[in-house]
């Protein structure tokens, strides 16, 4: 593959992700406010959170400011999301591999953010004092993410094969995610043990792609990994692996949303709005018709 | 090895059984009940009755769906599940739980933490069925299939190939049934998709599209309780007499005069009971009275609409019952100009109006509502009455009800009465927010056609009656009286038909109740024991 094609290629699946991810995001975050579905433990519950209490055990809570903890809320969330606390606690077997997994991304996350960084340093002409220091380090950084990463994906996909409660409820869809993810990791894994430089050539795509310059002969493993990861992360906004945004809505709009309604707040007129929608519901106790909105409906009650 | 059911095959051999409930693959229970052959056995659903209702899932009959006559009616149902699967994900038809929903829908990643934490699956001897994510997974692949575009040559691509037909309507039904909606499996899931919602969505398009609801539920629920005030059937002037008859007895048993205010405007606090504590359970309401009388608080009970009867199982299965039933409550407490309306021994009746319908309670429908744990709490601890914990001497543990501890998170106000009133006050484990349901959320406790009562009491409360006797084990027998206090009525209702189902009274000694029969059992001027061991 030419070095045009690889940064045009680069550029178009980087978009998709984008413009995929952003706009998936952004439907989430439009969806309407929903009934209050709160569910204990609500870690920002002050001293109550380690226990699962909430304001609601105090007598005449409305008489009382609400003790929240933001650090509380924090460190649970830095908990899960660094240590998959939650799995580690209530599934152990799959942690072992989920783990690995998880904090190979993580650190690859990093290796792409140094590659970056160096590449950005050597488009603008700046080769920092430290730079030798970082470019030593990426192909450690990088290396530790796709054994780790390729350990966890290879681990959970030899779960989820072997596992017959695992395997009876695993979609193909599943298996490719996985199978894909895979192919990330091992693909990096070469390229790192086989492309002479590996820091320099990472870099050098990096900066090809920042200045949208074609790069000088990449080399093959490097291009494979490139064009892997590049798919992936195209294919990413459109399936289940998305999860890692879904999670603050899971946690911060459901779990967590313990608010009381504020007379007059956002959320009360919001609610007030999407109560005058009509309603279509076909049962013949709802009585509705297409016209009758969500309070006609609500307080007729003469079926 | 028998073979594991599949999530496709809920659409194949509509007149077949797709799964089996056996007691022998069950998890044991403790002695003197480990027993297979000691245990009840199963109400027999006969061939006829086979034939009239539709039983194609587990053998279980929950909800006596009439079998359809024809193909074409068969097929009209159909069309109507295909139609009311699109109104849940509209904001105009579903904006109550869509954001929850649409997160539940695209974000499973199927790692099953939820199956481990669910105690039908893991009591049943972990059948497919009855994971969490089989009903999610069966929902999730109709929808992909038969709402999105190219969605049927994806299923096929994918081998996620569900088919909408009579066999996955019908046993997608019954299956929403086998569901507690504790939301164990919701609190363990690493990424926080919630099963249970997806069942409840499942049994709201069931009734708002199609009319199909358990009758107890509807019928003899929620219709019931709109047109006279109460699901039990009671109307204001027999709700009234049967108070006053409880409120006779209380005063003969303790010998304190106990009276129990009617409407009176402007209380501080308008107390509504789930009704049919009054039938059941008089004790409660009437240690109600009597805690509040010796208090001194202004309290009053409301005859108003339906504001004698906490119960709203709207909750459960459709949004306009729900919201039905929450703004008669409110608006019976605004009628009568009370301080705040307190939640009676009842799970559900705190959920659906302290937490569900606060946000469609808008404007001048305001009114504060408050659990009767932090209430009791402040009234044992206010010193206003006196308390010899010594009376209630006797082991006692806690279940706590999935609506009130894990759903609003009101752990430890219960729990101080208990340690402060009850010396041989143990937990269960695990509990908490962490509890296992007692199997008759979600309405089960009052549903009992067919063999259903078999499988709420065996199998879904299989978990809980384990619970209990692990924590009485170190005075299993029935020389020693134990009590398992269970704060809700729903949960009332599970645990009594568990231990009468297993004779646990006579072979363990355990019977149930509320927290303040507890409470007005340790009271000084309560000279007789108010707690009877004896089942009831």
């Amino acid at each position: 593959m030419s070095g045009s094609t690889l940064v045009a290629l680069a550029y178009v699946l980087l978009a998709v992700f984008l413009v995929a991810g952003f706009l998936r995001t952004v439907k989430i975050a439009r969806l309407p406010v929903h009934l209050r579905w709160e569910l204990a433990p609500v870690p920002k519950e002050k001293t109550r959170g380690r226990y699962g209490g909430s304001y609601l055990e105090t007598f005449e809570w409305w008489k009382h400011p609400r003790e929240e903890s933001t650090l509380a809320e924090l460190r649970y969330m830095l908990e899960e999301i660094l240590f998959l606390k939650a799995l580690w606690k209530h599934q152990r077997r799959l942690w072992w591999w989920s783990f690995p997994f998880h904090v190979g991304l993580y650190v690859l996350a990093g290796a792409l953010a140094l590659t970056l960084l160096g590449g950005l340093m050597a488009a603008v002409g700046v080769a920092g004092p430290g730079w030798g220091l970082l470019s030593s380090g990426l192909p450690v950084l990088a290396g530790a993410a796709y054994a780790l990463g390729a350990l966890g994906a290879l681990g959970l996909l030899v779960s989820r094969l072997a596992r017959p409660d695992l395997r009876v409820m695993t979609t193909r869809v599943a298996f490719f995610n996985l199978a894909l993810l895979l192919a990330v990791f091992a693909t990096g894994a070469v390229a790192v043990l086989t492309v002479a430089d590996f820091p320099a050539r990472a870099v050098g795509l990096a900066h090809a792609l920042l200045t949208a310059t074609p790069p000088v002969d990449v080399p093959t493993a490097l291009t494979v990994h490139a064009v892997v990861s590049l798919a992936f992360l195209a294919y990413l906004p459109f399936g289940q692996m998305m999860h890692f945004v879904a999670k603050y809505f899971t946690y911060h709009q459901v779990r967590w949303d313990d608010r009381p309604l504020e007379p007059g707040g956002r959320i009360e007129c919001e609610v007030q709005e999407l109560l005058q929608q009509p309603v279509s519901w076909a049962g013949p106790h709802i009585g509705a018709n297409g016209r009758k909105n969500w309070v006609d409906v609500a307080t007729e009650v003469d079926q | 090895m028998t073979r594991r059911t599949r999530v496709n095959d809920i659409g194949r051999e509509p007149d077949e059984l797709l799964s089996e409930v056996k007691i022998e693959e069950m998890i044991p229970l403790p002695p003197p009940y480990e027993n297979i052959e000691d245990q009840p056995a199963w109400k027999e659903v006969t061939p006829a009755a086979r034939e009239r209702m539709v039983c194609n899932l587990d053998g279980v009959v929950a909800l006596s769906l009439p079998s359809p006559e024809t193909e074409e009616e068969e097929q009209e149902y159909v069309d109507r599940f295909a139609e009311g699967l699109r109104k849940l994900l509209t904001k105009e038809d579903n904006w109550t739980f869509l954001q929850p929903l649409t997160l539940a829908l695209e974000y499973c990643v199927g790692c099953q933490t939820c199956s481990d934490a669910c105690h039908i699956f893991k009591a049943s001897g972990e059948k497919e069925i009855y994971r969490p994510t089989y009903r999610s997974e069966v929902w999730r692949r109709l929808v992909n299939k038969y709402l999105k575009a190219g969605g049927k040559l994806a299923a096929r691509l994918t081998g996620s190939d569900v088919d909408l037909n009579w066999a996955s309507v019908t046993r997608l039904y019954e299956l929403a049934y086998r569901c507690n909606l504790c939301r164990r499996c919701a609190q363990v899931c690493p990424i926080g998709i919630d099963n249970g919602l997806i069942a409840h969505e499942l049994r709201k398009l069931f009734s708002q599209e199609l009319g199909w609801a358990p009758r107890e539920l509807h019928e003899k629920g929620t219709v019931l309780q709109l047109e006279v005030g109460s699901s039990t059937g009671m109307n204001e002037v027999v709700v009234k007499d049967n108070v006053e008859f409880i409120d006779e007895d209380m005063t003969e048993e303790t010998g304190i005069e106990v009276t129990s205010p009617w409407d009176k405007e402007g209380a501080d606090v308008l107390l509504i009971h789930n009704a049919g504590e009054i039938l059941s359970w008089p004790e409660n309401p009437g240690a109600f009275a009597i805690i509040l009388n010796a208090a001194g608080i202004d309290w009053t009970l409301a005859s108003d609409g339906i504001g004698y009867d906490g119960v709203n199982y709207g909750l459960f299965y459709d949004d306009f019952q729900l919201a039905r039933v929450a703004l008669k409550h409110v608006q019976t407490a605004k009628k009568l100009k009370v301080g705040k309306i307190v939640m009676g021994e009842c799970g559900h009746q705190h959920k659906a109006l302290m937490t569900v319908a606060d946000r469609i309670l808008t404007g001048d429908l305001r009114v504060q509502r408050e659990s009767c744990m932090p209430f009791l709490e402040e009234i044992v601890f206010s010193g206003k009455i006196e308390f010899d914990p010594s009376k209630n001497d006797f082991p006692v543990t806690l279940h706590d009800p999935c609506n009130i501890v894990r759903n609003l998170g009101i752990v430890e106000p219960q729990r101080r009465i208990l340690r402060y009133l009850c010396p041989q006050f143990r937990e269960m484990t695990p509990h908490g927010v962490d509890n296992y349901c007692c199997g008759g959320g979600s309405g089960f406790a009052v549903m009992s056609s067919n063999n259903f009562t078999d499988w709420r009491v065996s199998v879904a409360g299989r978990m809980k009656f384990k619970q209990i006797l692990d924590a009485f084990a170190d005075q299993p027998g029935p020389e020693v009286k134990k009590y398992v206090c269970a704060p809700c009525s729903n949960c009332k209702g599970q645990i009594r038909d568990m231990l009468q189902y297993y004779g646990a009274l006579e072979k363990s000694g355990i019977t149930y109740g509320g927290l303040v029969e507890l409470i007005v059992n340790a009271m000084v001027d309560v000279k007789e024991p108010f707690i009877e061991w004896e089942m009831h």
